[in-house]
């Protein structure tokens, strides 16, 4: 009868008061803080490879946008696979069909011609730019590990990112879990597990004991929240990979793990050749996760921030094979509770020849960093310029309520 | 009495004290013994101890097994080895070889996109700008082919204000035109379920090896090839045969790749000549490359044999030159592609000016040379680049040679590090700086720090590291020595170097495969699994390579991973991998870890084990999966 997460707190200060309590069940009771306000969570989603951005929120007011895309354009709001309008100037691809509702209901805001200030083209350096938050050189640690505060006893779930690799975001001196697969997060064997528990704890490194004891808490935290079946809610239906990642992301949440910040990256967005099927298959993939994991989330949006990012966009013309060339400017999304919705954020610079960046590319008008700052000033509660040193930020855009 | 106690407690504590003070501070002044000389020295010149390994070095003594592991030439080599290598023929090409048979899109996958004709430009510009009657009289007047052409592939200003049936033909030329892309690329690639029937589905995903090679063998050589582009590669994992054919079938290039991580991890695993190999895999990694940048996919093959082996116990110069000549370096960080700014070619406006490219003149200076506190400033990575502007690779896609082009390199005077290189220069500019930086002082330091990281500890002793820095610069950068100065000082035989480093991935996985004397018939899946734990093989993206101490590896991913590796490894669950276990029949823990980590084990672990145990038998895998989970295997 009483929601699972004060059962959690109650149940773990009686059994801390006979000393009896394991730790994580006792950080698990952290989720609720202090004052019982619940931790705000942020998500943050990468696309890795250069999304399209023009092609995803589509600037269909533009006449430039069709001349210089005849073959791969999005066809006008109304017409066959057309772009769902949005607000008389852009649309969404229309495979982003799902997220159309959390425009409407003012939870989804998008933020056109954002970007890098670094002029570099390579995947490589301008993902390590912006996941490090400081374009142009490579920090060892992560922006939304920056962005954690300093805490005692925090949840050893408290960052997660779904893959094989921690990603350079969640990098630095707060502990951050990758977890590939909750379901196999386990030791095969639990008598093995607890000897190796043992020798972890008494070995004469002490960076594989720090990093034992954290690998123990986590395995016990996750085999725990294995053990209740997990069904999505409101008929939310993850699809693919991408949405396999969200859904493990929305399971710790839901099972009061103490996560504060997630990652998660979706990949083969870099369409040289033969983009438009390619793009109509990946971005339903990704509207349809982004939009179960809202879904599943149901109330929980309200303290919960997602962010989409992409290292850079793409050209503004179409290339020789049907497809796209490097770009810079691209689209940014935010989806939550927290978010004042329904409005496309930014100036628009325009497509023509004077307007386009280098004379090929969408322009940068909103660093990606006002976007991500104010997530980090107004949803975490943190300050900036510990997570984005040398960046003095602008007005704030309004993206989250204040 | 309180009072004596009081004076027992400090002159208790004044007996510890200084105690501790040695230890604390002391350690890498504190000579190993004997015994633990030997399983040492094997920890670090090898990629971990065998059955048999201790007896050869205790025989030997240490000293003469490092000298002869110093001169490789004097070991003979595993004929295991030589078997296992012998099939993998893209190791000896060169890379013109490799890439004719190899190319990056196998051309039967290319579905032709429809392009404008080629029309002269006058015609073409008045094409695309004239008024809608003169554009429809152009086109009257044109040969059907040409016609055709333009209305399937031009843009559609080129359609606007043309009359109704015009634009009807265009419409149907472009369907049409797209029926055809589509029936092409299904017929180059129909979908599994069309070439095979359920029930052949099946024996592809749950059959045996020798069901799956009998199903394909009996189709022809065209729609074998057609099941091997299609099917999942992860079917094929027991068939590795079947599995080299479908990945040369369809990625070609990734299968080269494939040879050289099967080349790496085969010598690692039984080459006689281990140091060697475990310098390759430090050299290779101070000179980073990635495999997933366009053609430097093949290039590695060469840039491994002939830029790096060669060298690693000559000197620094001949193989910091032989590397930035190479053309996977060339492409890796750009500079092919790197040319003098030039202001008499006139370029229309918006178009990008192609210029300087200081990407590898940066990362030459920073990451190979002089470190990145090594002394240089941003005039000095400028004056490298525009020093190595003009080194370039004649036709990356085919033929990828190194090239010198004078059209594109600036010939104004460099100052580069305090040394003038005068103007008028040509491709030995670049040449000189090599040398610059191969004597700089710093260069010895930075040179010497990194290998002492490998093989000493993570935060090894300034002394030792001067030590090897004089060594490096009177011997003009001869890696032999310095290797020398380094084996033979007391603090790489110290109590502070010992068990002082955490293994890599490829270290960890390596080393638990020669620990239990594995057979390795198939190398596929442990190259997954070392990337699973966070090093894929020559797939560091970063040219600063993977980091030489171990905070990369202590993270809950790879914890977790290693002991989820080592129990799958001695439950045989790891395809190709088979080893053993029954040679650990009727032996207890002490026994067992005893023979697993070469040593007498830590009393921790076995107090850990026998109080977990309690009594129950434990099986031998459980025993060994225990050890090789332990902390302690995951130090050397």
């Amino acid at each position: 009868m009483f929601p699972r997460r004060y059962f959690l707190r109650y149940s773990a200060i009686a059994m801390a008061g006979l000393g009896t309590a394991p730790s994580w069940l006792v950080r698990a009771a952290a989720q609720v803080g202090q004052t019982g306000n619940k931790r705000k969570i942020l998500v943050a989603i990468f696309q890795r490879g250069a999304a399209d951005g023009l092609n995803v929120v589509v600037p269909f007011f533009e006449k430039l946008y069709y001349d210089m895309r005849p073959t791969i354009a999005v066809p006008q709001p109304g017409q066959e696979n057309g772009g769902i309008d949005l607000d008389g100037r852009f649309a969404l691809h229309p495979s982003l069909q799902p997220l159309k509702p959390f425009w409407d209901s003012g939870q989804l805001a998008i933020i056109h011609a954002a970007g890098s200030p670094d002029p570099t083209r390579s995947h490589f350096d301008a993902q390590d730019f912006m996941e490090s938050g400081t374009p142009g050189k490579t920090s060892e640690d992560g922006w939304l590990n920056r962005a954690l505060a300093l805490d005692s006893g925090p949840s050893p779930l408290r960052a997660i990112s779904i893959g094989a690799q921690l990603p350079r975001t969640l990098r630095g001196n707060h502990q951050a879990v990758a977890v590939n697969n909750l379901q196999q997060f386990e030791t095969r064997n639990k008598e093995m597990a607890a000897i190796l528990e043992t020798m972890y704890a008494s070995t004469a490194d002490s960076r594989l004991m720090a990093s034992g004891k954290e690998t123990f808490e986590a395995v016990k935290m996750i085999e725990s929240i294995n053990r209740n079946p997990y069904a999505p809610a409101n008929g939310a239906q993850y699809q693919g990979g991408f949405g396999n990642a969200l859904q493990q992301i929305a399971r710790l949440i839901k099972a009061d793990a103490g996560v504060e910040a997630a990652f998660a990256d979706i990949g083969g967005w870099d369409h040289h050749v033969n983009e438009a099927p390619q793009l109509t298959s990946l971005l339903r993939e990704f509207g349809a996760s982004l939009a179960a994991f809202t879904r599943d989330m149901g109330d929980r949006m309200e303290d919960i921030a997602l962010v989409t990012m992409s290292e850079f966009g793409r050209t503004a013309r179409e290339d020789g094979n049907a497809g796209t060339d490097h770009g810079h400017g691209n689209v940014m999304m935010v989806l939550g509770g927290p978010v004042r919705g329904g409005k496309v954020y930014g100036r628009w610079p325009g497509l023509g020849p004077e307007q386009l960046y280098e004379g090929r590319d969408l322009a940068v008008i909103t660093d990606f960093r006002e976007v991500l700052g104010e997530l980090v000033n107004r949803h975490l509660a943190r300050d900036v310029s510990q997570v984005f040193p040398g960046y003095i930020p602008g007005a704030p855009l309004g993206v989250i309520k204040s | 009495m309180k009072r004596l106690g009081c004076l027992w407690s400090l002159a208790a504590l004044l007996v510890t004290l200084p105690t501790f003070l040695i230890t604390a501070a002391g350690r890498f002044d504190q000579k190993l013994s004997p015994e633990r000389q030997v399983i040492h020295v094997l920890n670090r010149l090898t990629f971990g101890p065998g059955p048999g390994d201790v007896e050869q070095v205790r025989k030997l003594t240490v000293e003469k097994w490092i000298d002869l592991q110093l001169h490789p030439d004097r070991i003979s080599e595993n004929p295991v080895l030589e078997n296992k290598l012998k099939p993998l023929g893209t190791l000896q090409l060169a890379n013109w070889q490799i890439l004719e048979k190899y190319p990056p899109i196998l051309p039967a996958f290319v579905v032709k996109v429809p392009t404008m004709p080629p029309l002269a430009p006058q015609q073409m510009a008045r094409l695309l700008n004239c008024s809608a009657e003169e554009r429809q009289t152009m086109l009257a007047t044109m040969d059907a082919e040409t016609r055709r052409l333009i209305l399937a592939a031009g843009p559609p200003p080129l359609l606007e204000g043309l009359p109704d049936d015009v634009q009807q033909e265009a419409r149907k030329v472009r369907q049409a035109d797209q029926e055809v892309r589509q029936k092409e690329s299904r017929r180059l690639m129909p979908p599994l379920n069309e070439l095979l029937s359920p029930e052949q589905i099946q024996t592809i995903n749950h059959g045996t090896a020798e069901e799956k090679i009998a199903l394909l063998n009996s189709f022809d050589a065209e729609k074998r090839l057609q099941i091997l582009r299609v099917i999942s590669l992860q079917s094929l994992t027991d068939v590795p045969q079947l599995r080299r054919e479908a990945l040369t079938a369809r990625q070609p290039q990734e299968f080269v790749n494939s040879e050289l991580i099967e080349n790496k991890l085969y010598r690692a695993i039984y080459s006689s000549r281990q140091l060697e190999e475990v310098l390759v895999d430090f050299w290779m990694n101070h000179f980073n490359i990635f495999n997933g940048k366009g053609p430097d996919r093949v290039l590695l093959t060469s840039f491994e044999r002939d830029a790096i082996r060669p060298y690693v116990f000559g000197r620094f110069r001949d193989m910091l030159l032989a590397t930035a000549r190479h053309p996977a370096m060339l492409y890796y960080l750009d500079n092919w592609q790197s040319q003098v700014p030039r202001d008499d070619i006139p370029f229309p406006p918006g178009v990008r000016r192609p210029g300087l490219n200081e990407n590898y003149g940066r990362e030459l200076l920073e990451l190979h040379t002089l470190g990145v506190d090594g002394g240089y400033t941003q005039n000095d990575v400028m004056a490298v680049a525009r020093a190595f502007s003009g080194w370039t690779i004649y036709d990356p896609q085919k033929f990828a040679e190194f090239q010198f082009n004078p059209a594109v390199h600036d010939r104004k005077e460099k100052v580069v590090l305090g040394h003038a290189i005068p103007a008028m220069g040509g491709e030995q500019d670049a040449v000189e700086v090599i040398d610059i930086l191969a004597h700089h002082p710093s260069t010895a330091k930075f040179i010497s720090k990194e290998l002492a990281q490998r093989f000493v500890s993570d935060d090894p002793p300034q002394t030792l590291v001067d030590r090897m820095a004089a060594t490096f610069t009177k011997t003009d950068g001869d890696l032999r020595a310095v290797l020398q100065t380094m084996f033979s000082s007391p603090e790489f035989l110290s109590e502070g170097a010992w068990q002082a480093k955490i293994k890599s991935p490829l270290e960890m996985v390596v080393g638990a495969v020669r620990a239990l004397n594995a057979d390795v018939t198939d190398v596929f899946i442990l190259a997954q699994k070392i990337a699973d734990l966070g090093e894929p093989l020559y797939g560091k993206l970063e040219p600063t390579g993977y980091p030489n101490t171990g905070a990369a590896w202590t993270n809950t991913a790879s914890v977790l991973g290693r002991i989820n590796f080592a129990t799958a490894l001695t439950a045989g669950q790891i395809a190709g991998v088979k080893v053993d276990i029954s040679r650990f029949n009727f032996k207890g823990p002490a026994a067992v870890a005893g023979e697993v980590l070469n040593m007498p084990p830590p009393p921790s672990m076995l107090t850990a084990i026998e109080k977990g145990v309690q009594g129950k038998e434990a099986t031998p895998s459980i025993l060994a999966a225990l050890v090789i989970s332990s902390p302690d295997f995951q130090r050397r």
